[in-house]
């Protein structure tokens, strides 16, 4: 059921970046742990799916504005920022 | 007071400080001096700031002066899983990915603690993003069991059992994905509800797999687990899946000795260590000498509870965890480069093994031409297990099996083995999956570790587990145990 398991692929949609020493336990486990998932592939499942509802209620709330933190309290908390905004790597290349 | 506060319930700790013969101050430094005494051995507490302890203190006591107390839990400190919101407070949970963040906000439940009067005590050690069953996944620390500092306390919650094992705190709140409220309270012989998906507010508790999420009670008895269930339990807008006021009515207790008790066929067979069999069957033979019904009943795809939650929980936290990418909140790495590589080597640098591999993992079972063979199928066989459970408890009043097949293992036996690991789990997943309420009752001992039975009931039916494990807890003398140390 594992057929075309590739570490690299995975990695680089996770945004993560792997030692060889990591790909190489992290294949093998999970290997492993898809291998133990194949009473899965071989169940008898039913057509329909579970929505992971316990009470059938309609919980959606008002579509209204309501508190929120203010950029102090989210720039005191975000790694850089500078006039009440976050800042981040360079996204555009102001030389083109 | 020479009777050491420590060791004392929350019950009884409320009563002398509503009697006036005990006041939060004279409580929490009592605490305090605990802490100093032991959490160094045990690694309950990642963080407690004592100063802001002794505040809280003071202002409960001149509320209660004052005539003005909150009601059963005023001036009763409470400690708190890392991945918990308390505003002011650290919410690392247990990561370097978080380990300078200060939470801007209160979660509902400490928005609710409050306005009950408690004492917000500390922050408590879990595995990183709540993801294992030993607390050796914590990027801060190791939580050592109590009853036996070589082994582990369980977890995710294993911080918030340990400390209710080793006397630091009557109290605490864990939160529960596949067991991980439950699990280590078995191992630590203390009292731990997972209550029915919706009935607590996760406004504020870090996401893990949101269809799976709960935060609940852990305690050193029913009396105390169920007092604090009371005030954490309240309708919130802010949590979708939160029941409304008109909802959440729980199923009356009823007489525990007419209880219809449902006991999985196979269940204590293969895999289950001879002495939780032990322990768990004179559990059964107690309640039948009760007077309760006791009968078998088939749960014919509870072997694919396993590969189900663990294809449902990883698909959830690969995209819940794909939020920590070092912009907004959380570890950025210095090495910037490109906005897509400093959320890679921030990531990278952030998270622990057990996280990275799990992230992994879910995000395969979501990928392009597997979803189908892997994800779709674990909802459809979500839907199997539910309706196999719901199906049970249609004729039963609860599910009786051991909560953990065998008693707490040695700290770093099962670390290289993740599946070996992941098995801990499997009485208590189902319930998970289905939405449905549980509780893990300490029930004995495997030679010095503690037992414990596991409750399954239909949703809501809090009441009737509570009562179940009174009844059994009353008998035997197993409420307020702690280790010796």
């Amino acid at each position: 059921m594992a057929e075309g398991f590739d570490i690299d692929h995975l990695a680089k949609l996770a945004r993560l970046s792997l030692t060889a020493e990591e790909k190489a336990l992290y294949s093998s486990q999970l290997n492993q742990i898809l291998g133990h998932f194949q009473a899965l592939a071989e169940a008898d499942l039913p057509a329909t799916i579970d929505d992971a509802r316990v009470v059938n209620e309609a919980a959606l709330r008002s579509d209204e504005p309501g508190p929120v933190l203010g950029a102090e309290a989210v720039t005191r908390i975000a790694p850089a920022s500078r006039d009440g905004q976050i800042s981040v790597p360079r996204v555009v290349d102001d030389e083109s | 007071m020479a009777d050491a506060l420590h060791t004392l319930s929350a019950a009884e700790l409320g009563r002398r400080l509503a009697a006036g013969t005990l006041t939060s101050r004279a409580l929490c430094e009592a605490l305090i001096a605990r802490y100093q005494a032991v959490n160094e051995t045990v690694g309950a507490f990642t963080y407690l700031d004592q100063a802001d302890v002794l505040a809280q203190a003071d202002a409960s006591d001149a509320r209660r002066k004052a005539g003005q107390g909150r009601g059963p839990l005023e001036g009763i400190p409470v400690a708190i899983k890392d991945n918990i919101a308390v505003k002011g407070q650290p919410l690392t949970c247990s990561s370097k990915m978080l380990a300078s963040l200060v939470s801007p906000y209160d979660s509902h439940v400490a928005e609710r603690l409050r306005a009950a009067g408690a004492i917000l005590y500390g922050r408590l050690n879990m595995d990183e993003f709540a993801m294992g069953s030993s607390t050796e996944n914590s990027a801060i620390r190791k939580t050592f069991n109590p009853w036996d500092l070589a082994r582990i306390p369980g977890g995710s919650s294993g911080g918030s059992a340990a400390a209710l094992a080793a006397g630091l705190v009557p109290l605490s709140l864990g939160s529960d994905t596949g067991g991980s409220i439950r699990q280590p309270a078995s191992h630590c012989g203390v009292v731990g509800l997972k209550p029915t998906y919706g009935l607590i507010s996760r406004f504020g508790l870090v996401a893990f797999a949101s269809s799976l999420d709960q935060i609940g009670p852990m305690a050193r008895s029913i009396e105390d687990c169920e007092l604090l269930l009371n005030a954490l339990s309240s309708a919130d807008g802010r949590d979708m899946t939160c029941f409304g006021p008109s909802d959440r009515t729980l199923t009356p207790a009823g007489d525990a000795k007419k209880l219809r008790i449902g006991i999985p066929k196979g269940f204590l067979g293969k895999g289950v260590a001879p002495e939780v069999a032990a322990a768990v069957n004179a559990a059964v033979e107690f309640y039948r000498a009760q007077g309760c019904a006791i009968s078998e009943v088939e749960l014919p795809s509870a072997d694919l509870a396993v590969p189900t939650y663990y294809v449902v929980a990883t698909a959830e936290a690969s995209s819940n965890l794909g939020r920590y990418d070092g912009v907004r909140y959380g570890h950025r790495s210095a090495s910037a480069g490109t906005p897509v590589e400093m959320m890679t080597a921030s990531r990278s640098e952030g998270f622990g093994p057990e996280v990275k591999r799990r992230i992994l993992l879910g995000t395969f079972v979501l990928s392009a031409g597997y979803a189908d063979a892997y994800y779709v199928r674990a909802l459809r066989a979500r839907a199997k297990i539910r309706s196999e459970y719901l199906a049970a408890l249609a004729g039963v009043d609860v599910l009786l099996t051991p909560t953990v097949p065998t008693p707490a293992f040695k700290v770093g036996e099962k670390a290289s083995d993740p599946l070996q690991l992941y098995l801990e789990d499997i009485f208590t997943i189902p319930a998970n999956l289905a939405g449905l309420p549980a509780i893990s009752v300490p029930c004995g001992k495997s030679g010095h570790l503690p037992v414990g039975f596991h409750l399954v009931g239909a949703p809501l039916s809090e009441a009737k587990l509570l009562a179940a494990g009174r009844l059994f807890e009353t008998a035997h003398g197993f409420a307020h145990q702690q280790a010796a140390l």
